[in-house]
């Protein structure tokens, strides 16, 4: 299964935006700690505590923010700046995820922004390199 | 057919490197989560259970691990970098590749069976140093700096009898591995100190308008347009000013190809063609593995006959470092 | 102030001169207050405007003179005639060498003869300079990059080689097989009309604001900054440092010299030393490397540290 090549229509951008983005992030945190706690995601949560993140999912107008402390994951209501942020369209970004696509592929070819704490992002691109898959039932959905 | 080179691939993590024994590599190098090795990146590497389950993996499908520890043992005590030896010794991995000759001392004397490889980072550029090394603490092989025409590493490979491993594809160095101090000059880390070059920690995004800035340290190391390809902020790959000129004084963000000089490569009697990129994403290995192991597998039986297929210059393009590509040293032009 | 029982020693040249030039640079520094004196081709294999027998003779005369003398070898050995010149070097039969190279020390050590573990060998631990000794070397540099604790650890282990540290210079930080002079002006290497004649002390690299950053010799890549360890070298001689090194620049290696030997003998403060070669050394002066921070920074401590 690859990821079509597609970039949303700006209607969506136009209409998501207006949208309340708790609900994704929401089930994006818990998802997290679901797999921080099954040990799946092989997290050094000292590394990331006190840090705010933003995925930015350009085309469709969505901004995910989080924040992480010792333990886990929550949804970052303020408004402060985010440490680290992600910014890519949608197709971009699940091709990431899915291991089609390696990030720094899409940085060279500057469809994949990260601003802010440089090494932070690395830290947060490596953990999701780390992750082994194979031993869950997203298995069957990544590329590698 | 000639006898071909092992491919050798970079893992940073567990699922790289299952990736790359998937798609074809001969072998797997890793390094430990410290700076004994010369990729010290926060999140990367591997720690005793994953490296225990990586060479397990590796083992039962026939393939080989390396553990690189290449980065060079600092001050007095280098007790750190002997348990790296000690630790890599008892989980059983096929060779170490070792940059300090300290280091090298003390793995041939104590793990006398523990296979010793030759780092790029030790610099040997020439057959009488790597026969050196030979003499010295018996090293079985040596990974060559990209520095050397294909002329060159021949001659290497026709007056030794350690096995030469050469650098195929990914991210170029420009200067002589383990002899670039460009690092620690504008950070204080290098690879031969810290293990790092450019360390993300000094790196800085500034995105002002449309123009996206670099900077290393506060040093400004690049600026891009909104869709000029971007490289790693690696000081040899800044635009610089020399007498008035603004350009990559020293060498474009760039990556090593050599799929069209294959069939000389296994001809002059390579033992194994090294691919960069341990910091790189599983996707990345899975790519290149599988486009080298075709490669090479085809050169071999093809040899002079042999064309690269534009399918997999296609593939490795589109991973390469600023999208361009480059047979570096290897061909004397680019001198 | 008081006296340091530091040696002072002068480092190849590291750039290309004229053939004139260099006799003139040793016919003057033949008479310097130098302990040592290093010379011969470091960098680059195209500069022939002196042969291998040229520096041989050279250092066969300074020798003749007195002086305690050193060929120092090429650092990157790629090439079949690289290694030729080398062996030249190695059976010169009077001089000792400074090696750069894991090839050169091979050489070296089989035919006996003691060197000098250059900079570029990469001794940055007890154990790798144990080896060094065992291989035939009587003295080592450090990394240029390695910081005084990490040095005063090492030589607290009480050593039995000589110490040197490259104390005055653009730091010479990366060798490539590229020749950036060449790519600066769009020729290749294996025809560069020799441009490195032109920048006797280098060629700057600056950033896009206009800071200066690097130095361009040839396939060397070098410091802007000068590295001035002037201020240092109190501690150095208290660390048990046998030698400094003066890295000879195109205009004033004589007055860094006296500079030098004047706070060696007791007889000149480091600050004034200093002072004295404001304006002649190029680029900024630099001590961060030794200070265990980045190159390229200007610790201050340079002001106070033997004031």
């Amino acid at each position: 299964m690859r990821v079509p090549d597609i970039t949303l229509p700006p209607i969506i951008a136009s209409i998501a935006s207006k949208l309340p983005a708790t609900p994704p992030t929401l089930a994006l945190v818990t998802a997290l700690n679901q797999l921080v706690k099954r040990g799946v995601l092989p997290a050094e949560m000292e590394l990331l505590a006190g840090k705010r993140f933003e995925v930015d999912v350009l085309d469709a107008g969505i901004k995910l923010r989080f924040a992480a402390d010792e333990a886990r994951f929550s949804v970052d209501q303020s408004t402060q700046a985010p440490d680290l942020r992600f910014a890519a369209n949608l197709a971009d970004l699940a091709r990431m995820m899915l291991r089609e696509e390696d990030p720094d592929t899409l940085f060279f070819n500057r469809k994949l922004v990260i601003e802010g704490d440089t090494e932070l992002g690395l830290i947060v691109k490596n953990l999701l390199d780390s992750v082994d898959w194979s031993d869950t039932p997203l298995a069957r959905f990544m590329a590698v | 057919m000639p006898k071909l080179p092992e491919l050798v691939c970079p893992a940073g993590s567990l699922p790289a490197l299952k990736t790359a024994i998937d798609h074809g590599a001969d072998a797997v190098y890793m390094g430990l989560k410290n700076e004994t090795n010369a990729r010290n990146f926060a999140g990367l590497n591997f720690d005793e259970k994953s490296a225990t389950a990586g060479i397990r993996y590796a083992h039962d499908k026939g393939r080989k691990v390396l553990m690189a520890i290449n980065t060079f043992a600092q001050g007095v005590d280098i007790s750190r970098w002997q348990r790296a030896v000690d630790q890599a010794a008892d989980l059983g991995v096929d060779a170490v590749i070792l940059a300090d000759l300290g280091l090298m001392d003390y793995a041939s004397r104590r793990h006398p069976n523990l296979r010793l490889h030759m780092s790029v980072q030790s610099s040997a550029t020439n057959y009488e140093a790597v026969n050196l090394a030979r003499d010295l603490f018996g090293v079985q092989r040596a990974v060559l700096p990209r520095v050397l025409t294909l002329d060159q590493v021949g001659h290497v490979i026709r007056h030794t009898d350690v096995e030469i491993e050469v650098f195929g594809f990914g991210s170029l160095c420009v200067m002589v591995e383990g002899r670039c101090l460009l690092s620690s000059y504008a950070t204080g880390e290098s690879p031969n100190t810290h293990g790092v070059c450019s360390p993300a920690k000094f790196v800085r995004w500034e995105q002002n308008g449309n123009t996206t800035s670099a900077r290393l340290n506060d040093i400004l190391i690049d600026q891009y347009g909104q869709n000029e390809p971007a490289g790693y902020p690696t000081l040899c790959k800044g635009r610089f000013e020399v007498q008035g000129d603004t350009y990559y004084a020293l060498e474009e963000p760039t990556s090593l190809n050599v799929l069209e000089m294959l069939p000389q490569i296994i001809d002059i009697g390579v033992s194994a063609i090294k691919v960069e990129g341990r910091q790189r994403s599983p996707a990345y290995v899975a790519q290149v593995a599988k486009t080298l192991r075709e490669a090479i597998d085809t050169a071999g039986r093809e040899m002079q006959r042999f064309s690269v297929k534009p399918a997999w210059q296609a593939a490795l393009g589109k991973l390469a470092e600023g999208q361009q590509q480059t047979l570096g040293a290897y061909n004397r032009p680019w001198k | 102030m008081t006296a340091l029982n530091l040696k002072l020693t002068l480092g190849p040249i590291l750039f290309f001169w004229s053939r004139d030039e260099v006799f003139k640079f040793y016919e003057e520094a033949a008479g310097w207050p130098l302990d040592t004196i290093y010379l011969g081709e470091a960098v680059c294999s195209r500069r022939q405007q002196l042969r291998t027998s040229d520096w041989i003779t050279l250092a066969h005369q300074l020798a003749d003179a007195g002086k305690d003398v050193v060929l120092s070898c090429q650092a990157l050995l790629e090439s079949e005639s690289d290694l030729k010149r080398l062996r030249k070097l190695v059976e010169n039969g009077r001089v000792r060498l400074e090696v750069n190279d894991l090839g050169a020390a091979k050489l070296a050590r089989e035919s006996g003869i003691p060197f000098v573990a250059g900079t570029h060998m990469n001794v940055y631990n007890s154990s790798t300079l144990a080896l060094m000794q065992r291989l035939g070397a009587y003295r080592w540099l450090p990394p240029v990059e390695m910081d005084r604790s990490t040095l005063a650890a090492i030589l607290a282990t009480q050593p039995e080689l000589e110490t040197e540290v490259f104390a005055w210079g653009r730091l010479p930080l990366a060798f490539s097989a590229r020749c950036f002079t060449a790519r600066h002006y769009n020729l290749k290497k294996d025809d560069c009309q020799f441009k490195c004649l032109d920048y006797p002390d280098g060629l700057q690299l600056a950033t896009r604001e206009g800071a200066g950053f690097l130095s361009i010799n040839g396939i060397q890549t070098m410091s802007d900054g000068c590295h001035a360890l002037l201020p240092h070298l109190a501690e150095m001689d208290a660390m048990g440092v046998t030698a400094v090194r003066v890295s000879p620049q195109s205009a004033h290696t004589a007055e860094v010299v006296a500079a030098f030997s004047a706070v060696i003998a007791g007889t000149q403060s480091a600050n004034a030393s200093m002072e004295s070669l404001k304006g002649k050394h190029a680029g900024e002066a630099v001590d961060g490397y030794w200070c265990g921070t980045a190159g390229i920074i200007n610790t201050g401590d340079t002001l106070h540290a033997s004031a």
